[in-house]
């Protein structure tokens, strides 16, 4: 329990922080501007520096996990998505695997039954679970255009409109509020509830989650609850967007405990697990063509071999061959 | 198997109680008409000329001001606010209009940088609507 709590108790000292800088200290400009670029800088920096470092790996070996009839002979029909030849098919794989998390869909529970029989069967919930927390937080993500530009472009916009389009309660009602505090509760919840997730789970798998959850938390109370005037929030991410170092406004303290929780994630990002948004891109057993048959893959640390060719060996020992009454391929 | 029956009765009890929702409130809608009369024929003398709140307060919290006074004028018929000053005002859009009418973009000007779009001009008429 001691994983879940640690994590848990480390959030809620990190939301004091600000609360107490702000309230009680003034330090409005430490955390509303130089907090933020920091965080924008070490979470930009570090995320290229972690792809760059990923990307220089050499792949030694062709290792593409496959569930399907991989490309053979004409007449044997070829599963392209499950076992791709190109890199088209390849790219689609990788896609389909970031937007829908197909191999997620395919996960299994294994259980014993009645004493000794194991028994195997399909358990999507951690799928939709996912699904729905990681789709919630990029429409929430997108929807805080709101903040950042003067006039947002129209996709956005309808998009925006599309997540309110219940029409309940007057700071119109977000179906990806409700949606995404549903799901990190179940993912929370899914890691305490089961002793062998609990024994699997570490505190770096609770931080981020507890995280989210508090800015997810701090985010809709700002907008249903505790009310904060937007006014200077937009006027602060508008200058923050355009590097400017204006202090800013009078703003609620609870709204820099939500930047602050937010610049926390952006600072812990490139050294966390979290990381896997990029790493999924570089995946070798799900980026690489399963055409080991077709083509050669060469290992890149493999030292160049001298090769002795026939010619060679001819043209050295061709008189003595000769000699020999050896048959020779050149006179 | 206990379990899972529990989960299909109280999943079933759910969905009953959803459908006849709309029918509770209409079997309830009787005693609303009785407070509404009880409040239309309360004379209050109305006034329109204060505000009924500090600036950083409606700042922020305005709409929800906006939200308590039309359920409560529209679905219960009381249309006198008492402010925390003691002045009462009546429930309405025209109240806060009366003195905010003077800025035509008085709502606009906010709502169009925080990009906000609140429904009340969907029947109201607005202040850029009138000459």
């Amino acid at each position: 329990m001691k994983k879940a709590l640690m994590p848990f108790f480390m959030v809620a000292v990190l939301a004091l922080i600000p609360y107490v800088g702000v309230r009680y200290a003034g330090l409005g400009y430490l955390f509303g501007i130089v907090l933020p670029y920091t965080a924008m800088t070490v979470l930009i920096c570090g995320f290229i520096f972690r792809m760059a470092d990923w990307m220089r790996r050499p792949v030694p070996f062709c290792i593409p996990t496959t569930c399907g009839q991989e490309k053979s002979l004409d007449w044997i029909k070829q599963d392209k998505l499950e076992s791709p030849s190109s890199f088209l098919y390849a790219a689609a794989r990788v896609l389909s695997e970031v937007f829908f998390f197909r191999s997620l869909f395919r996960n299994t529970r294994s259980e014993l039954h009645k004493g000794s029989n194991l028994t195997y069967g399909s358990n999507k919930w951690l799928w939709l679970g996912g699904l729905a927390f990681h789709w919630s937080l990029l429409v929430i993500m997108l929807r805080h255009a709101r903040f950042f530009f003067i006039m947002v472009p129209d996709a956005l916009q309808y998009l925006d409109d599309a997540d309110r389009f219940l029409d309940v309660t007057l700071p119109a009602f977000y179906m990806t509020d409700a949606l995404v505090l549903a799901a990190v509760t179940f993912l929370v919840l899914r890691r305490i509830r089961d002793a062998r997730m609990r024994v699997i789970s570490l505190p770096s798998d609770f931080f981020p989650l507890f995280l989210i959850l508090a800015i997810i938390l701090l985010g809709i109370s700002m907008r249903y609850v505790t009310k904060v005037d937007v006014m200077p929030v937009k006027a602060l991410m508008l200058n923050l967007l355009n590097f400017s170092f204006e202090p800013p406004g009078e703003i609620g303290t609870l709204f820099y405990v939500h930047l602050f929780l937010i610049c926390v994630l952006a600072i812990y990002f490139p050294f966390s697990k979290l990381m896997h948004m990029g790493g999924i891109f570089l995946s070798p057993t799900r980026n690489q063509c399963n055409n080991s048959r077709a083509k050669r893959h060469r290992n890149p640390w493999n030292s160049d071999i001298k090769f002795r060719t026939y010619a060679e060996y001819e043209d050295d020992y061709r008189d003595k061959m000769k000699k020999a009454k050896l048959p020779v391929e050149k006179q | 198997m206990i379990r899972t029956k529990t989960m299909i009765f109280l999943g079933l009890t759910l969905v009953l109680f959803a459908s006849f929702y709309a029918f509770l409130q209409d079997g309830m809608a009787e005693k609303t008409t009785q407070q509404t009369a009880q409040y239309l024929h309360q004379p209050v003398s109305v006034d329109s000329t204060k505000c009924i709140a500090t600036k950083e307060f409606m700042r922020a919290n305005h709409m929800r001001v906006l939200n308590e006074w039309r359920n409560s004028s529209v679905r219960e018929g009381n249309r006198i606010f008492l402010a925390p000053n003691g002045s009462k005002l009546e429930k309405s859009l025209n109240t806060c209009l009366g003195c905010h009418k003077n800025n035509k973009l008085f709502c606009f000007n906010c709502h169009m940088y925080a990009n906000v779009k609140p429904k009340c001009w969907n029947c109201h008429i607005s202040a850029m609507e009138t000459p």
